[in-house]
């Protein structure tokens, strides 16, 4: 799978500044946009926040083609875990990393014609997040519409309130390459971290 | 958080050979310990889980099986223990593998969807026939290839039965007795379903549109993961007179086991009622250790609200499985050449692992209503139940368990002592034991279809993905799981089945 990332000095944690790094958008149309967001990765390094821990393999570490997200071990389900500059970004990341679950995004040409604008509401934020991921996937089973790219565009933090604005294809078997089918977004160790300039979210979804 | 693996061992006993409890204390608000069961085999992969979980401190991770367990163990109105079968494992909110029993007298006793799954009804069929593997061996390929092109498999697959909204509303109301009328089901499929294919308690009003829109378009759709449609032989018959009952009678008899659930529809009824609930638990002043434990009372709005939808949510899976047994006897009499009817493909039986259902069980020696919890637990009542068909009234119910790809399935039957010590469940199938990520790093797609290959298995899927994460190896020993139960005496072996050709997203 990922395979070829460097070993990273103890203590460093992995940080992706993504705004300028369209790759996250379009997984693999780029040639090296694994190389590029490595580029940027040293320039940002810093130090950990927290320790990391040896036994397990370091978070941020299982990402691939410079994607700002990746999919942890969990016995049976998926556990997805985005992070970005902003909030945002990081539900942006999410919602990729759950499309990209479904059918590799690599496989898929935007249609314009399909442009989508997904709103939920919600009481809290771990609800917000729910919400959200459950929107894209009820439109998916009901309208088969995978987003390769997505930008949050409003996120109220007082009324609970999320827009988005998705592009991408209409699933089709014969062409697009079959995936694993989500059943649903669960709150079970849902954690959502900020800290100014990062923040990060883990869901996990059952498949 | 913050104990230490060894600390938090501590709390856990061997109570018997295979069965073992978790002192009150675990988690914070347990009302009643929890007990599981596993032997030598399987222990390690239970405390493989907390011990990481011990070492990955507070950022990601997940909760172990044995944490959730005892969450559950803290929920309102939950009676005697929270139990959990060998094949346990980490899931969301309740453990897979957990069974919880809640006091319908009880005006603060919980529902809880967590403890039902997002997979409402997800069950395992097993259709017999009258065929040897003899007869099928030269076919097995076209066999395998006529029950894919017949039953749409894989994520974005799309139902073949025509349904109208107005069927799914019958559908969601009469379960099987839907197919019935619609010639979809023969009049004594029905009489061999757990609820008689039909839980006289849904409310289709209760569905939200949401999830209709889901259900509509996949109504007769396998689904993707690990549901699959699988062409077994009998390899072993264990009990005689039980199988006999079944219509099992010869080793090399073929099957068929379709394993599925309630897709869309039951996802979302899942999903809505755990946005519901959380209001009610402010309301109500309930609080849980874990968000995905959201709970309702079962007398509030709420409460009766979601089971009425969650019935419906498992009449569509009764009526899902139909359909797919329907278009499993169009491949088979199509590549026979011999009407389904004359191939004797009478339903053996279908179990549901993910329910709550109301049932009559003795409490310290009183008989009580509860509202039992089964997710990722089988129904296994024994001999004499009232509940359980004719047929089957002098062998105690079967217990459909579908092993992993490649490796063999049983049929167990229920016991006296299952229902007084387990509220009459057993476990559901061999339990995932290794992550999927590791699965596909760890396995190839080529090695794993050689693998099954060469044990002669014939196999259709629609994504290579899912066959690393559906390989054995990602999952515990099937027979390991059994053999628990079988020793702790909760449910018996009775047939033990062998693949020959297997069908998945």
């Amino acid at each position: 799978m990922s395979g070829g990332l460097p070993q990273r000095a103890t203590g460093q944690r992995r940080r992706r500044r993504i705004e300028e790094d369209t790759a996250v958008a379009q997984p693999s149309s780029h040639s090296t946009p694994s190389a590029a967001a490595e580029a940027t990765d040293h320039l940002q390094g810093q130090s950990a926040s927290f320790a990391p821990d040896l036994s397990l393999v370091e978070h941020r570490h299982a990402a691939e083609n410079g994607a700002n997200y990746e999919y942890l071990d969990h016995p049976a389900d998926v556990q997805l875990h985005a992070w970005g500059s902003t909030l945002e970004v990081a539900f942006e990341g999410a919602a990729l990393a759950m499309y990209n679950y479904m059918t590799p995004l690599s496989g898929l040409t935007p249609d314009t014609g399909l442009a989508r604008t997904f709103h939920a509401e919600a009481h809290d934020l771990h609800s917000l997040l729910f919400g959200f991921l459950d929107e894209l996937l009820f439109v998916f089973s009901t309208e088969l519409l995978v987003c390769c790219s997505l930008t949050v565009t409003h996120l109220d933090r007082e009324k609970w309130t999320i827009t988005a604005e998705g592009q991408g294809e209409k699933f089709d078997r014969q062409r697009h390459a079959i995936g694993t089918e989500i059943k649903a977004i669960t709150y079970s160790a849902m954690q959502i971290r900020e800290v100014p300039g990062d923040a990060e979210v883990f869901v996990i979804v059952d498949i | 958080m913050g104990r230490s693996f060894d600390e938090e061992a501590k709390f856990i006993e061997q109570k018997g050979v295979v069965e073992y409890v978790i002192r009150q204390g675990f988690v914070p608000n347990m009302r009643v310990p929890a007990h599981f069961y596993v032997n030598d085999k399987l222990k390690h992969l239970v405390f493989e889980e907390l011990q990481q979980f011990c070492a990955r401190g507070d950022v990601g991770g997940f909760l172990p099986a044995v944490k959730q367990l005892c969450n559950v163990a803290g929920l309102p109105g939950i009676v005697e223990k929270s139990i959990a079968l060998p094949d346990m494992h980490s899931g969301y909110g309740f453990a897979i593998g957990n069974v919880a029993a809640f006091d319908m007298d009880d005006p603060e006793a919980v529902v809880s969807p967590g403890g039902v799954g997002f997979d409402i009804n997800c069950g395992v069929r097993l259709l017999r026939t009258n065929l040897t593997e003899a007869d099928v061996d030269s076919k097995k390929e076209e066999l395998a290839q006529a029950l894919f092109d017949h039953i749409p498999v894989g994520v974005g697959s799309q139902g073949i039965i025509p349904t109208t909204a107005k069927d799914l509303e019958d559908a969601l109301e009469m379960g099987m007795d839907w197919s019935l009328r619609e010639g979809y089901a023969w009049a004594e499929d029905k009489e061999h379903c757990e609820e008689y294919g039909r839980l006289l308690s849904a409310d289709p009003t209760k569905v939200s549109q949401r999830a209709k829109k889901r259900g509509l378009s996949q109504m007769g759709t396998l689904g993707a993961g690990n549901h699959y449609a699988e062409i077994q032989v009998v390899d072993e018959i264990f009990d005689k007179h039980a199988a006999r009952k079944m219509g099992i009678d010869r080793i090399g008899q073929v099957c068929l086991m379709i394993h599925s659930g309630s897709r869309g529809l039951g996802h979302q009824v899942a999903t809505d009622a755990l946005t519901q609930m959380e209001s009610a638990m402010a309301r109500d002043n309930i609080a849980t250790n874990d968000r995905q434990l959201a709970c309702a009372r079962i007398l509030s709005r709420e409460g009766q609200d979601y089971l009425a939808a969650m019935a419906a949510a498992a009449n569509y899976a009764f009526v899902n499985r139909q359909s797919m047994t329907f278009l499993a006897r169009q491949a088979f009499a199509k590549v026979f050449g011999r009407s389904p009817d004359d191939l004797d493909m009478h339903v053996v039986y279908d179990v549901s692992h993910n329910i709550a259902k109301v049932e009559e069980h003795m409490v310290e020696g009183k008989l009580k209503r509860l509202l039992v919890h089964r997710k990722g637990a089988t129904r296994a009542f024994p001999p004499h139940h009232p509940l359980i068909p004719v047929d089957y009234q002098l062998t105690g119910q079967p217990v459909l368990i579908g092993g992993t790809m490649g490796t063999c399935s049983y049929v167990l039957t229920g016991t006296e002592r299952g229902m007084a010590e387990t509220f009459g469940s057993t476990c559901h199938g061999a339990g995932r034991a290794q992550s999927r990520n590791k699965s596909r790093n760890k396995l190839g797609y080529e090695q794993v279809l050689e693998a099954l290959k060469t044990r002669g298995i014939a196999i259709r899927v629609a994504s290579p993905k899912l066959v690393m994460e559906e390989a054995p190896e990602s999952y515990k020993d099937v027979t390991a799981v059994v053999d628990t139960c079988h020793q702790a005496g909760i449910s018996r072996k009775c047939v033990k089945l062998r693949p020959i050709g297997v069908v998945k997203g």
